[in-house]
């Protein structure tokens, strides 16, 4: 449990410096692990924090797990507050546990997913990751709406998010449905896709539902 | 539609089951050697058809129904088909499958399974799927199913004849899948609780209640007791707390995902190379944005000249002025003068309101070669598999009416026949489309007959005439639909088409398709055009069409400033509004109207109600308040429209 317990402190050092308190006893004093003193040796230990006087400094080790543990936090706020609408409590506690289990390809996933969000949804920052930087070269994101799709080209659909249940049957029935493989091949005047052998006319506001991956 | 007397049978009706657009009803035609409309589009059967099949001595009842994506009902048509397999007693099922498109047919198949029908399938359309290398084997997939699977191409009788044996004595298909722990316990309850004896597999009963399948509601009232059903709800909602809201959504993806493992087990067929295929190319053309459009512009020029100019110019002079005007109608009166000189008979007969020289010459020269091209012409644009691309084309407009681009495929049958496409109007999903595009069918959308008569009298006055009239028509149709869309609560319905592959239209089902229609034509518009005939006649012969008009004086004459003869057209306009245009063609050919006359008139009579047929269409498929509703406000709109185009083409100085 040390680990975790590291973990929680390195992300609280993040969360105070960003509200400008580095000093031994705002961070003592606002922790709820336990054996908070033996937890920060530790880390001291191990060269991730420094301790200089009063004051608690993250080192550059210490400096790059605690951004990925933000991250990680914050990018599981985002994604289980937009698709889930879950509340505040069940946002914090599932994000909380996130942190410590997402690996990094992952994380991008989410992340690239979610459109690159620069805050969490308290609207604190979300440290960026190599894919934000990446998306700026390269022309896919990873995981994207249907009705952005390149036409033509062969993607995978990796979920649905329907407005109405009525609307993933009857997609269902036509067989979209996560995992099938299809082609968009127009966009205007409507949106025309090619499954299988069938030919589907639909409008945008279903190809906005339908997120998809190249393959 | 005539019934047909079934003989007794042994065994229960084959019922084709099917995806829609694969071809039930030409395998229906193949069997039973009955004709049912067909067309290659989703949707065109919208009613159950029965038909008797023989083979070898025995007869089979066949039952064509409309074409489903689930049993698992999201429309009407969807619903009539899983009905009918609920209801009827000892039923085998013939389902029809695309070759190509096994993943879909095959979701048919698995819910058949979980009913227990006795189940023989036909793999239609072989000879696509071959060609484009995509022909699954069949062996493996018997084997699998536990049924027959006879490949079929149905529209050249191939492999139907091997059909009517196997359904002698077919069984039901061993498959069954599982759906994983939790939904299986809540399978297991809810079999428990449905009655002993029910006519299809308890297993599909359950799973269509858990779906939330509340088109079942009908049947549950009759069968399960009130308690059962709480506890069936029960068992419901405990499903969803466990497992998700969207049950339906699960067991369709665990349906794919086991045909995705047997089709990838299937293989298939060693396909020919490619080739290049111009009806492919021509299909992605006609729905492409920059080319759509001029494809769209030739399709009705095309459409035009040969309804407007071949059939409402050429063959109309041909049958009316050469045949009836110049012959029939003076050979008549030539023979009755000779043989029965009676006054009476003759005016009867031959008279200005007469039996020949008006109704049949009406129904049989006016307005026939203009249904009979127009039909030619629908069936090809239906055959060929046009339609639905214009659908796509249009989508974004009709979202402004309150539709989407499904609308237009009753809409563009109703230049055919109001009637007709009134039913065809269950192919929508929403009550509230269903009832905007009904009144629009009504209201402005006119029939061939109609339209030709129509296009005959404006070409006379010009082509600014022409354009003033379909414009005014199509910015009506957008208002009240516009309108209509605000006003009639309820929801629109998503835009998911399917789109057919473009198909050479074969010329014996065009030949077949156009013979039936013209028949049924004839049927529903002469007893109509004698009876409105002899109305006129009574009427004239009485003193009362006199009165008629006089007391129509301030509305025809004043408001609209027609001639007190245009009081005539307009009576039997109520009858049928394409009979009602034919009497201002032949006002119109005497020179009793003027350019802006003819505008004005023909306007008004357009917006009324098509004809009697429809307006009891109207009446089975939504209610008499519907139609009333819809009547009350169709004839005073007319008549206010026809004021109104007249006051501002004489307060502007129109006079085309």
């Amino acid at each position: 449990m040390t680990e975790q317990g590291q973990d929680e402190i390195l992300e609280l050092l993040w969360t105070l410096r960003e509200e400008g308190k580095t000093r031994r006893d705002e961070v003592l004093r606002s922790t709820v692990e336990s054996g908070p003193e033996c937890l920060l040796e530790e880390l001291i230990g191990r060269g991730m924090v420094h301790a200089s006087g009063e004051e608690i400094l993250l080192t550059k080790d210490g400096e790059g797990r605690a951004r990925g543990i933000i991250r990680r936090h914050r990018l599981a706020e985002v994604l289980l507050q937009n698709l889930f609408e879950l509340d505040n409590v069940q946002l914090e506690n599932s994000a909380c546990q996130f942190e410590h289990i997402l690996s990094e390809p992952v994380v991008e996933s989410v992340c690239t997913f979610l459109g690159h969000p620069p805050a969490c949804p308290h609207g604190r920052p979300i440290p960026r990751g190599e894919c934000c930087d990446r998306i700026r070269t390269e022309i896919r994101p990873l995981v994207m709406r249907l009705t952005e799709a390149s036409l033509g080209a062969i993607v995978r659909i990796v979920f649905i998010t329907p407005r109405s249940k009525r609307r993933l049957e009857k997609l269902s029935s036509l067989g979209i449905v996560p995992g099938s493989r299809l082609r968009l091949l127009q966009r205007n005047p409507s949106f025309v896709l090619e499954i299988g052998q069938t030919t589907v006319a639909v409008d945008r506001d279903i190809t906005d539902e339908i997120y998809v991956k190249p393959t | 539609m005539p019934a047909v007397t079934t003989p007794p049978s042994v065994q229960g009706a084959v019922i084709l089951v099917g995806n829609p657009n694969v071809g039930k009803s030409v395998v229906f035609g193949a069997l039973t050697g009955r004709y049912v409309n067909v067309s290659n589009y989703p949707g065109t059967t919208v009613e159950i058809t029965r038909g008797e099949a023989r083979d070898r001595g025995t007869a089979h009842t066949v039952i064509d129904t409309p074409g489903v994506y689930s049993l698992l009902p999201m429309s009407e048509d969807e619903r009539v088909t899983r009905d009918i397999l609920m209801r009827e007693p000892g039923a085998r099922v013939l389902q029809v499958c695309d070759a190509k498109n096994m993943r879909r047919s095959l979701m048919i198949t698995v819910q058949l399974a979980e009913m227990e029908v006795p189940l023989v399938l036909a793999v239609n359309m072989a000879d696509e799927a071959r060609e484009r290398g995509v022909m699954p084997r069949l062996e493996t997939l018997e084997e699998r199913l536990g049924v027959p699977a006879i490949p079929t191409v149905a529209v050249q009788k191939k492999g139907t004849d091997r059909l009517l044996p196997l359904l002698e004595l077919p069984s039901p298909s061993s498959v069954r899948l599982s759906y994983g722990l939790r939904m299986e316990a809540a399978i297991f309850r809810m079999e428990g609780l449905l009655p002993p004896r029910t006519s299809i597999g308890k297993r599909a009963l359950a799973i269509m209640l858990l779906c939330g399948d509340d088109s079942l509601a009908p049947w549950l009232s009759e069968n399960v007791s009130a308690a059962q059903i709480r506890e069936m709800n029960e068992v419901r909602n405990r499903l969803a707390e466990e497992s998700g809201e969207e049950i339906a959504f699960r067991v369709n993806q665990a349906r794919l995902y086991w045909i995705d493992q047997l089709l990838g087990e299937l293989g298939v067929e060693p396909a020919p190379p490619p080739g290049r295929n111009f009806a492919q190319a021509f299909g992605r053309y006609a729905m492409d944005p920059v080319y759509g459009f001029p494809i769209l512009f030739c399709v009705l020029l095309l459409a035009y000249g040969f309804v407007g100019v071949i059939g409402a110019g050429y063959l109309v002079d041909l049958l009316e002025e050469s045949f009836f005007a110049g012959w029939v109608v003076p050979s008549v009166a030539m023979i009755l003068d000779r043989f029965v000189p009676s006054a009476f008979l003759r005016d009867f007969l031959v008279g200005p309101y007469g039996m020949i020289s008006m109704a049949l010459s009406y129904a049989i020269a006016i307005v026939l070669p203009i249904v009979g091209t127009f039909f030619l012409g629908f069936g090809i644009l239906e055959d060929s598999g046009y339609l639905p691309r214009l659908a796509v084309m249009v989508d974004r407009l009709f979202k402004k009416i309150g539709c989407n681009g499904k609308a237009v495929l009753p809409m563009i049958l109703g230049l055919g026949c109001d009637t007709m496409a009134t039913l065809t109007t269950r192919i929508l999903e929403t009550r509230k489309e269903r009832v905007i595009v009904t009144l629009l069918l009504a209201l402005g959308v006119p029939c061939s007959a109609q339209l030709g008569v129509i296009l005959g009298m404006l070409s006379d006055v010009g082509p600014v005439a022409t354009i003033a009239w379909v414009v005014l028509l199509a910015g009506i149709v957008l208002v009240v639909g516009y309108l209509a869309a605000k006003i009639i609560p309820g929801e629109s319905s998503d835009f998911i088409l399917e789109i057919p592959p473009i198909r050479w239209p074969q010329v014996g089902n065009l030949a077949v398709k156009t013979m039936a229609r013209i028949e049924w034509y004839l049927r529903e518009a002469v007893p109509l055009f004698l009876l409105g005939t002899f109305l006129l006649f009574a009427a004239d012969r009485l003193g009362w069409l006199v009165r008629i008009q006089v007391a129509a004086e301030p509305l025809i004459v004043r408001m609209l400033d027609l001639p007190p003869k245009a009081t005539e057209a307009f009576l039997i306009g109520f009858l049928r509004r394409d009979y009602g245009a034919a009497g201002l063609f032949s006002m119109a050919k005497a020179g009793m109207l003027s350019n802006l006359q003819v505008v004005v008139s023909l306007i008004t009579i357009t917006l009324f109600i098509p004809c009697l047929a429809n307006l009891l269409v109207i009446v089975k498929e939504h209610g008499g308040k519907v139609a009333a509703g819809m009547a009350l406000f169709i004839f005073p709109f007319a008549l206010l429209v026809g004021a109104a185009v007249n006051l501002f083409a004489r307060w502007a100085g129109i006079t085309f």
